[in-house]
């Protein structure tokens, strides 16, 4: 007991001993218990101990305390040294497989990142709104006469309705973005400035909308900016533009030359940054916006977006739920009136969903939208950035254990010397993390070159995230990753060699292991081959869509934009044009068959005369001119064009192949139809038929149109005939500056807009190119590699054949008959699936080329051409080498 | 000037050292310089002026037999190298030529 008592404490001495120099420590221990023992019986138990705690204390300074890292006990920092010194040896000692692990590696790498930074940006869409997570943008699902569907536009009332019967709702608020009502592209000029400029970013938004936004404002108050009528707000840098160095608050803007009711700018913005999916500069108040007579009440019109902000913690689910009563009390009457359907029959066939505003930019495939994101091709890209990462660390691996042989005998040796295995694992690992690292920081260097050419290539405005946080902790986590999952078999597999086997040199030959290789190699092989197979099909689907017959002629068409502010004066405008040389044609019309800015869409219910119990077919209803059809270079199947049309009281129309089959009639000319719309129904003589024509995406089908003769002036198209179009735009622009001096002459050609609808499939098609050519990249390097160690390993039995009478033909049979092989069967395995993969792709597209044999001929081809071409340098090598050479030094 | 600069503390511990013969280690320094300078001496700076003179080669080194006292633990006695005697024996020399220039007069005899 009072031994116990008596002993001095444990804690300093443990802190003593862990510090101290292991030459010192015996003795000022000693030293230490000594003046304990002497202070415990002079002084008693209380003050001996406090000593102790103090004079341990006294003794941490420099010159007692060991100096780091030369003590063994703590860590293995010798033994960490000496296993990368050996990394770095092996690097140095096999140079070209290790420039192949480390190239292959840092491709992967950069591919990768350049991928990930795209997917990022993409998933990054609306979320920098504030209280994003309970902005909700109201979609309308819609399953009518076999058509369903998601439409973005809703009515008028909706937004103001929703938020007087929800108490959940915080605010609501309406876009209108529809060329339509005059906007998403206007010419806007400065009052007083003579010449205005086009701008394609111009939107109707509530005042209460631009509150759930809350953009940052730099001038002006976010809350009353849209209160007034004719009030509007323009972005920081539209701001700039036209008032460079002045408050823009309070100034006025002409929109399309209507000098007469300019717009009052009440509040200047931050520009919608790049990841959202507004992109407005100008928007117009839609106070006291009436575009006609009781249109923002009635609910039979779509042509409102409708966002809502919700309250704090709001049960989403439910409210969504609640809807089905907005939707029985206003909607139902009018939509079973307009359909000819039973009220409660609407409830099954129509509601309202909530979509959450970060989804709006990539999952986004409904009826009237435009071209956002997809979230297919982010899950494409990402699945190309993980496949091509794993080629480059499949090389790794096959690399490594192709070279075993070479460290058996150190694993042998260090196993001897009394290594565990887990170190030998240690020691590989920390041997491809090294790797890891220098290939990664390739990569990155690599990646940071190439990202202006990715931008290019994606169409986006990445910025290398240098100074991100998630960046520079993401890079360290990689790279350990990488290193592991590239390490981690190798590592396992060289720390198993038994010693006696590995010193005699008889492991690293095992068939196991070769199997895995070639499993490996066809799966490398693999992934190559799906890749071009879908850059092929996707270039043909491409160019089948460009070049295809489209059902008009889009080909030297000029279309003359913003021509809507002549007023009047648009048709002498055209009759001047079509007195200039080299103009065949020309129509005033701005329901074109493209898609985009300042192209009017609309859909509008047709069915055949007094028979709407029928059934109704919702189609466009085009208004045109006389010239417009010869204009388009569209076929006429029956009846006429309206230039030749007899006179009777009836409204005549053309209709397209499509509309005359959903009415279901045979023979349209001379029938009759009526059309629904605001005004009530009106009756329609049918005098002509063309042939049906693309006017969305070939994504979507045909729909009916029905051309009648009306005013649409936005767009001015002309066909011309010459071969000298520069001197006929010259011309025409020496034309319009007599009709509008204040307004600069815009054009575009209609094959160039015809393009550019099919922007993102092009673009896709380039990436897939670009990624394919990567990915065989890397794995005709590990081919390379793999063929060297081949041709290496059997150099000897190769030059005895040739002694014994081998010809140089046999002699490369059987060094590249085995990978050959490999990529037949490679083939087998990547035709089904890229086939199957691309006939899903094709699934979006109502009109598509058919997967011919061919694709995948050539696919296959072609990579086994690029495979013997990497293999024969090395099989050549070997085939014509004197044998003298290899098998003198035995 | 010397190029053998010693501070005091350090001569105080060799010359306690060079008392205590045979007999110097850690503890018996300290009691020793505690009891003939009535000055108090911590462990610490003790031990450390101790190693830097033996770095230095004035002092060397070796461990005694293990006895049942201080938990079983050696003792390291310290013991002045020839280095070290003439190192110090400059230092007195310096000292007392100093002393020896003194004016008679000054302390008044």
């Amino acid at each position: 007991m009072k031994n116990d008592t008596n002993t001095p404490p444990k804690l300093p001495l443990r802190f003593f001993r862990w510090y101290c120099h292991p030459d010192y420590r015996e003795d000022l221990e000693g030293d230490l218990l000594e003046r304990f023992e002497h202070r415990l019986k002079a002084k008693g138990l209380g003050t001996a101990k406090w000593s102790l705690y103090k004079e341990v204390m006294q003794l941490f300074r420099p010159g007692i305390i060991r100096s780091l890292g030369a003590d063994q006990t703590l860590n293995h920092y010798g033994m960490l040294k000496n296993y990368f010194k050996m990394a770095w040896r092996n690097l140095l000692r096999y140079k070209m497989y290790s420039a192949i692990k480390v190239s292959s590696l840092s491709i992967g790498v950069a591919a990768c990142l350049l991928i990930t930074l795209y997917v990022k940006h993409e998933l990054s869409y609306d979320q920098h709104f504030p209280d994003h997570d309970r902005i909700f943008r109201v979609l309308f699902e819609y399953n009518y006469q076999g058509e369903s569907g998601f439409d973005v536009a809703s009515q008028a009332p909706l937004a103001r309705t929703l938020k007087e019967h929800f108490p959940e709702v915080e605010q609501a608020g309406r876009l209108n973005p529809y060329a339509f009502f005059g906007v998403g592209g206007n010419e806007i000029r400065r009052t007083g400035s003579p010449r205005g400029m086009h701008q394609k970013h111009t939107a109707y938004l509530d005042q209460e909308l631009l509150e759930v936004f809350q953009p940052r404002m730099v001038e002006g108050d976010l809350h009353t900016a849209l209160v007034e009528p004719r009030t509007m707000v323009i972005s920081k840098s539209k701001a700039d533009l036209y008032f460079p160095g002045e408050n823009a608050l309070g100034k006025t803007l002409v929109l399309d030359n209507k000098d007469k009711a300019p717009y009052v700018i009440g509040g200047v913005m931050e520009d919608f940054p790049a990841n959202s999916h507004l992109d407005y500069d100008f928007l117009l108040t839609l106070a006291e916006k009436e575009f006609w007579t009781d249109e923002q009440t009635e609910w039979v019109n779509t042509n409102y977006l409708t966002y809502l902000k919700l309250k704090p913690n709001s049960n989403v689910q439910a409210f969504e739920d609640k809807l089905s009563t907005i939707l029985q009390q206003y909607c139902a009457p009018v939509l079973a009136q307009e359909l000819e359907l039973e009220v409660a029959a609407i409830k099954d066939n129509f509601k309202f969903h909530l979509q959450p505003i970060r989804d709006v930019h990539l999952k986004s495939t409904h009826t009237g939208e435009a071209g956002g994101g997809d979230i297919k091709v982010v899950g494409l890209f990402a699945a190309i950035a993980i496949f091509i990462l794993c080629l480059a660390c499949i090389n790794f691996v096959n690399l490594s254990t192709a070279k075993s042989a070479n460290r058996a005998k150190e694993v042998g040796l260090r196993k001897t010397m009394g290594s565990f295995r887990i170190h030998l694992i240690i020691q590989f690992l920390s041997e491809s993390i090294l790797l890891s690292v220098v290939a990664s920081l390739i990569g990155v260097l690599l990646a940071w070159w190439f990202l202006p050419y990715f931008n290019l290539l994606a169409a986006k405005a990445l910025l290398f995230p240098w100074d991100s946080p998630w960046f520079i902790l993401s890079i360290p986590l990689f790279i350990l990753g990488v290193g592991f999952v590239s390490g981690m078999y190798p590592a396992l597999y060289l720390s198993a060699f038994q010693p006696i086997q590995a010193l005699k040199g008889t492991s690293g030959r095992g068939a196991k292991n070769v199997t895995l290789r070639n499993g490996l190699v066809v799966f490398q092989f693999g992934v190559s081959i799906v890749l071009i197979i879908s850059t092929i099909v996707i270039h043909q689907q491409t160019g089948f869509i460009l070049n295809s017959k489209v059902g008009f002629e889009k080909d030297q068409v000029i279309l003359i934009q913003g021509t809507h502010t002549l007023g009047d004066q648009v048709q002498p405008f055209k009759n001047e044009l079509l007195g200039l040389p080299g103009v065949q044609n020309a129509s005033v019309g701005d329901y074109l068959p493209i898609t985009g800015n300042e192209v009017k869409r609309n859909g509008v219910g047709f069915w055949k005369e007094a028979k709407k119990d029928e059934g109704m077919v919702i189609g466009q209803l085009w208004q045109i001119d006389e010239d417009y059809v010869e204009t388009m270079g569209m076929k006429i199947l029956k009846g006429q064009d309206f230039a030749d049309r007899e006179n009777n009281n009836l409204e005549k129309a053309i209709i397209n192949e499509t509309l005359a089959q959903k009415l279901g009639l045979d023979h349209p000319i001379g029938q009759r139809m009526e059309k629904g719309g605001g005004d009530g129904g009106n009756t329609l003589e049918i005098v002509g038929m063309v042939e049906d024509f693309n006017f969305q995406s070939f994504k979507e089908g045909i729909k009916g149109v029905c051309m009648i003769i009306g005013n649409s002036p936005y767009m001015v198209s002309v066909k011309a005939n010459t071969a000298d179009m520069p001197q006929l735009i010259r011309s025409i622009e020496t034309t319009w500056n007599k009709f509008s001096p204040k307004q600069s002459l815009r054009y575009e050609f209609l094959d160039d807009r015809f393009e550019m609808m099919y922007g993102d499939v092009q673009r896709m098609k380039r990436v897939f190119f670009t990624f394919a050519v990567f990915a065989i990249i890397v794995a005709c390097l590990g081919l390379f590699a793999l063929s060297a160690f081949i041709a290496e390993q059997r150099n000897k039995e190769m030059s005895i054949r040739k002694v014994l009478g081998a010809s140089v033909s046999n002699i490369f049979r059987l060094l590249t008959f085995n990978f050959i092989k490999l990529i037949l069967f490679s083939m087998l395995v990547a035709v089904p699936v890229g086939g199957y993969l691309m006939q899903k792709w094709l699934e979006d597209y109502v009109y598509k080329i058919d997967l011919a044999w061919w694709f995948f001929g050539v696919a296959g081809v072609m990579v086994m051409a690029i495979a013997l071409i990497t293999i024969s340098t090395q099989a050549l090598k070997v085939s014509f080498a004197n044998p003298v050479d290899s098998l003198k030094n035995e | 000037m010397s190029k053998h600069h010693l501070g005091e503390f350090e001569e105080i511990v060799m010359l306690t050292v060079a008392i205590l013969h045979d007999e110097a280690y850690g503890v018996a320094i300290i009691d020793e310089m505690e009891q003939r300078l009535n000055r108090k001496v911590s462990i610490g700076a003790l031990q450390t002026v101790l190693r830097r003179l033996e770095k230095k080669g004035y002092l060397s080194s070796k461990l005694g037999e293990a006895t049942k006292a201080r938990g079983g633990k050696r003792k390291r006695f310290f013991m002045l190298t020839s280095y070290g005697k003439k190192v110090l024996a400059e230092v007195k020399e310096q000292r007392l030529g100093l002393w020896n220039a003194i004016p008679k007069f000054v302390f008044g005899e």
